[in-house]
């Protein structure tokens, strides 16, 4: 049983600081959703005023169709995987999972009968009866989500679970995440700053800053059709090119910047629409790395220009190369490390071409600082 | 107040206010109060008290310091003596139990090994857990007329008749300084525990002496330690009661005996309050002089 | 270097001194325990006896010293003091508890004044808190009439433990404000979280994790309890507790069956503590083998080979028993060879005195009949100073400070 979550113009206000202002988002049950920011953003209150730890100063939290207000948080149909796990010390692993059934009065056996189950779903059977202190970090992190499945919420909220292992066992557990959710059916609302992690598991994404909702949408539309240069910017590598609107033709608009006059696509203003753009419009226009090419007679696109070279970095499967435009732009695309760089040197011209359609122009605002 | 009833469920939140205000209100301020106000009120026989005579009067504090009409003085000299007594000799007990805690409380916490200094707290702790009128009637067996020192001294012919230690008050200041050591190292203890030992050897590599060494960085990192040890010193020495019945002298009065007597002998218990009240006032301008003079917060008790 | 040597030395000498300050009155008080003279000493050392363990100084002059094991003041006071420690007990642990829980949940400002009040009573003499225990309590008494609140108020096993409660609730709240501190709140919001209630959390997470502090600040309250003086003396009214017992015992009569108790105790408390580092150091060693076990099992490392069990060694301070063994042994023989030992000794010496005893009644009358005021001026009880032997210490009356002897207004 999983449900949706919707946010109707939620804010949570300390004193005059508005940690979250006016979200409204609707989370579809059975969803795998992240909230990807970075810190102080807002998303950890978000999601404690999800989960009832804090009333939302305006605005409303619904789950399943039912108004949470003044539902406190052991009453509500959510489990909160905490960032510091919160596993009980004194407890075994067991008593740990079956916590929420022995506060209902389930009967010892079922207890023990349903800890067996969720320990074989983490893949931990017959640990059971170990203390919490004698388990691994990614062992811990198992136990702590079978503890909060074991009530079968209906949605399940997770606390940047991952931020303190080590990379190759993020890389594991973000597998063993979505495959778990995939089998248990029910709405995951997960918290995180790495727009990898969001990415690769989430099924829709919500980037907030200082409060604020920026963009909701589908991972790939995120990525591809940003609508803040915020956004822009902060999920995933970006090449920002300020300049003013040339013309505008239907979806296509024509921006001069660094002294070319580049093509290149109207942003997206929200899932419908794209902004309307008028000449001479302060205006950003992002292409991503991976979308630069080298100009030579295999890439020939619509967008050209060119620029100095300053270095090249190799890192493992590609060279990211870092130039210069006019000295006050620093632009950087990668290439598979298979392709031949030798004859770029530094300080010489390099000519590059990109493609229209993956180039987005959108208003000019301020990006995810680095 | 909601939020407070939320947090902690309703049984829980009914026994949590009910153990406070019994023990905040009815058993720390409201006593306190009562007796401060008794303190103001004549000496009645319960049937009178309540009555028309129960009014506020300063009459005890009068006595306190000139005496009843019947008396010649112009002052109380008795009970105003006893009074500053107690006070001069619980501050010169004070200071002679830092001097003398101090060098074994370094020695503890910088010199000996950590097996050591282990041994050490322990063997300090035994003594205190035997109760404070024992330990002092140790110390009487010691000086009584009769008594082992007595007994060896006159024996080994180094004197010929006793001494009478318990007269001249050596016996006391003797129990008085025995009784609260405990009180005054461990916060020494504690403070000097925390000096990081590479400063001592920085000090002496620069060619500090001994002495300016302590003066000028052991001790002011300990304020706070002999701050709290002086202050539990103080206030139990001048608030003694069992080590005066024990060691002390027909021609030394402790106050806390004069207090004794107004209560139970003469059953003039405002009287016994007003006393009282002067050494609560004692003890808390002493606490908050310390804590003025060395610069520390209230939060520095040990035990 | 030679100056180090002497400071070091000086300090050795120094801490030699203050150790025997310390240990020294405590050890001659534990011998005087055994001598069977009627005045705690060890010079003269009449009879190595355990009289006054047991049955004490059966009277022949009017003057009955009882012994340890047939006192039933102190067997009373024992039972009192054990019942008000008891209630302490019950009632400052609950308190402590529910006052350092909630001063982590008060604003800050608050929270400075909560803490400072909940320190006050230890700041106040212990005498104070005991009068004004008893000076309120007599007029709710005094208020409520006859019946049950009246005699309540006059309780001094009431009183008593109300008056204890003050600052013993002192005690346990900073043990308990110390526990908290460590505590990670995230566990209480995770069982809320899972669908416990507020009372559920407290019961299963809160106490499981306070239990250690609610076991030592329960024994430090009975501790603190059964040894205190300055509050009971006033609060305990008519009753007895042992400390009060003990205290009229050495005001009035001073004999060694108080060195035999002081003796008892002493025991009694060192036993306790062996005991106590015995299992904690025990308890340590557990939990080491067990993290060596953990790390073991985790590294799979052969380097890491698990010690085996080591053999039992020796202790040093076996030597030091078996040397006060032997010594003790040794005594003994000389003792019995001197037949300083055994009732036979005790029987002779009481029969002396008795004698000696007579003997100057005697002489007594006969001064009687022929005394006159001039002769009675002098300091010293009769002037005799045979007396001192049977009364004990002759300057006991004259010395002894205690409250009688003050003058009234």
């Amino acid at each position: 049983m999983s449900a949706d979550v919707e946010l109707q113009n939620v804010s949570v206000t300390f004193g005059s600081f508005y940690a979250a202002k006016n979200v409204s988002v609707k989370i579809k049950q059975g969803e795998f959703f992240s909230f990807l920011g970075p810190s102080g953003c807002g998303k950890t209150t978000l999601l404690r005023a999800i989960s009832g730890f804090l009333d939302p100063s305006e605005g409303k939290v619904m789950i399943g169709g039912q108004n949470m207000a003044g539902i406190g948080p052991n009453k509500r149909p959510t489990s909160l995987i905490f960032q510091n796990l919160a596993l009980f010390p004194l407890m075994s692993v067991a008593d740990n999972i079956a916590f929420s059934l022995e506060v209902k009065g389930v009967s010892k056996t079922k207890r023990r009968d349903r800890a067996d189950e969720l320990l074989e779903l983490i893949a931990l059977s017959g640990q059971g009866d170990k203390k919490v202190h004698e388990l691994s970090g990614g062992q811990r992190q198992r136990v702590a989500i079978a503890r909060a499945l074991a009530i079968e919420p209906e949605v399940l909220l997770l606390d940047e679970p991952l931020s303190a292992l080590d990379l190759k066992l993020r890389q594991k557990m973000r597998t063993e995440l979505r495959a778990i959710q995939k089998r248990v059916g029910i709405t995951f609302i997960y918290i995180t700053h790495d727009q990898g992690e969001a990415l690769t598991m989430s099924d829709r994404v919500a980037v907030m800053n200082e409060g604020e909702l920026e963009q909701v949408g589908l991972c790939d539309d995120v990525y591809d059709f940003p609508q803040t240069p915020f956004v822009a910017t902060f999920v995933g590598e970006n090449n920002p090119f300020y300049g003013k609107v040339l013309s505008v033709d239907k979806d296509m608009v024509k921006v001069e910047s660094q002294g070319n006059a580049f093509l290149a696509k109207a942003g997206k203003i929200d899932e419908q629409n794209k902004h309307n753009f008028k000449n001479g419009d302060e205006v950003i226009m992002f292409i991503r790395p991976e979308s630069i090419f080298i100009d030579n007679q295999n890439n020939k696109l619509d967008n050209n220009f060119v620029a100095k070279l300053n270095t090249i970095e190799f890192e493992g499967n590609l060279k990211n190369i870092y130039l210069n435009i006019n000295s006050n732009m620093n632009v950087r695309f990668s290439v598979p490390n298979a392709i031949d760089t030798s004859e770029l040197s530094t300080n010489k011209d390099v000519q590059l071409t990109f493609s229209s359609e993956k180039a987005v122009v959108l208003p000019k605002g301020s990006l995810a600082v680095d | 107040m909601n939020y407070f009833f939320n947090k902690n469920g309703p049984l829980i939140s009914t026994y949590f206010i009910i153990a406070i205000v019994f023990w905040l209100i009815f058993l720390i301020i409201i006593p306190q109060l009562y007796m401060l106000d008794l303190s103001f009120r004549p000496n009645l026989p319960p049937l009178l008290r309540g009555g028309s005579d129960d009014v506020h009067t300063l009459v005890h504090y009068k006595h306190f310091i000139f005496g009843s009409e019947s008396s010649d003085d112009t002052y109380n000299y008795v009970d105003i003596g006893v009074f500053f007594n107690t006070i001069f000799t619980a501050v010169l007990v004070t200071i002679i139990n830092l001097c003398f805690c101090y060098p074994i409380a370094f020695y503890m916490a910088k010199m000996a090994n950590p097996n050591t200094s282990r041994l050490l707290i322990v063997s300090l702790i035994i003594p205190f857990w035997i109760n404070e009128l024992l330990r002092s009637f140790a110390l009487r067996i010691l000086f009584a007329g009769e008594g082992v020192i007595n007994n060896i001294l006159v024996g080994s012919g180094l004197i010929d008749s006793g001494i009478n230690f318990i007269a001249m008050d050596i016996a006391l200041y003797t129990g008085l300084t025995y009784a609260y050591i405990l009180l005054m190292i461990f916060p020494l203890y504690n403070a000097l525990e925390s000096l990081d030992t590479n400063q001592l050897e920085a000090a002496k590599d620069l060619g500090s002496s001994t002495f300016r060494t302590h003066w000028r960085i052991v001790i002011p990192h300990a304020k706070a330690g002999i701050a709290s040890g002086c202050t539990m010193v103080f206030m139990l020495t001048a608030g003694a009661l069992a080590t005066p019945v024990v060691l002390s002298s027909p021609n030394t009065y402790w106050f806390t005996q004069l207090i004794y007597q107004w209560f139970n002998m003469n059953d003039n218990w405002s009287r016994g309050s007003a006393y009282s009240i002067l050494l609560l006032s004692v003890s808390v301008v002493f606490v908050l002089l310390m804590m003025r003079v060395f610069k520390v917060k209230i939060g520095e008790i040990i035990r | 270097m030679r100056s180090q040597y002497v400071l070091n030395f000086l300090l050795g000498l120094y801490i030699f001194i203050f150790f025997s300050y310390l240990f020294g009155p405590l050890i001659i008080m534990s011998i005087t325990a055994f001598n069977s003279a009627e005045f705690p000493s060890i010079t003269p050392w009449e009879c190595f006896s355990w009289r006054w363990f047991n049955e004490g100084k059966i009277a022949y002059d009017g003057q009955h010293l009882a012994g340890l094991a047939t006192d039933w003041r102190l067997r009373d006071g024992l039972i009192k003091s054990l019942m008000i420690g008891i209630g302490v007990v019950i009632l400052s642990v609950p308190i402590g508890m529910a006052a350092s829980i909630v001063l982590t949940q008060v604003h800050s400002r608050l929270r400075t004044i909560f803490y400072s009040i909940s320190i006050m009573p230890v700041l106040f003499p212990g005498v104070i808190i005991g009068i004004s225990t008893v000076v309120l309590w007599d007029r709710i008494a005094t208020i409520g009439g006859e019946g049950f609140v009246a005699d309540l108020g006059r309780n001094g096993i009431f009183l008593t433990i109300l008056g204890q409660t003050c600052f013993i609730s002192t005690y346990c709240f900073l043990i308990f404000v110390a526990r908290l501190q460590r505590f990670d709140q995230t566990q209480e919001e995770a069982a809320l979280d899972l669908g416990a209630s507020q009372t559920q959390v407290f019961f299963k997470i809160l106490i499981p994790y306070l239990m250690p502090a609610i076991a030592s600040s329960a024994v430090i309250a009975f501790l603190a309890s059964f040894e205190n003086y300055n509050t009971t003396v006033f609060s305990i009214l008519s009753d007895q507790t042992l400390t009060t017992v003990i205290a009229s015992k050495v005001r009035l009569g001073i004999s060694p069956a108080i060195s035999a108790l002081a003796l008892v105790i002493i025991i009694l408390t060192v036993t306790a503590a062996i005991i106590y580092e015995f299992l904690r150091r025990r308890e340590d060693r557990r939990k080491k083998e067990k993290q060596d076990q953990l790390i073991y099992e985790e590294t799979k490392d052969s380097r890491l080979k698990i010690e085996s069990k080591k053999k039992f060694r020796m202790p040093k301070s076996i030597y030091v028993i078996l040397f006060t063994l032997i010594l003790s042994f040794f005594l003994f023989n000389q003792l019995i060879k001197k037949g300083l030992y055994g009732s036979e000794c005790v029987i002779a010496a009481e029969t002396e005195k008795k004698s000696k005893f007579s003997d100057q009644l005697k002489l007594l009358q006969q001064n009687a009949d022929s005394l006159d005021d001039k002769s009675l001026e002098g300091g010293e009880l009769g002037g005799n100073k045979d007396y001192g032997d049977i009364f004990g210490d002759s300057n006991l009356f004259k010395d002894f400070g205690g409250f009688d002897t003050k003058e009234d207004d």
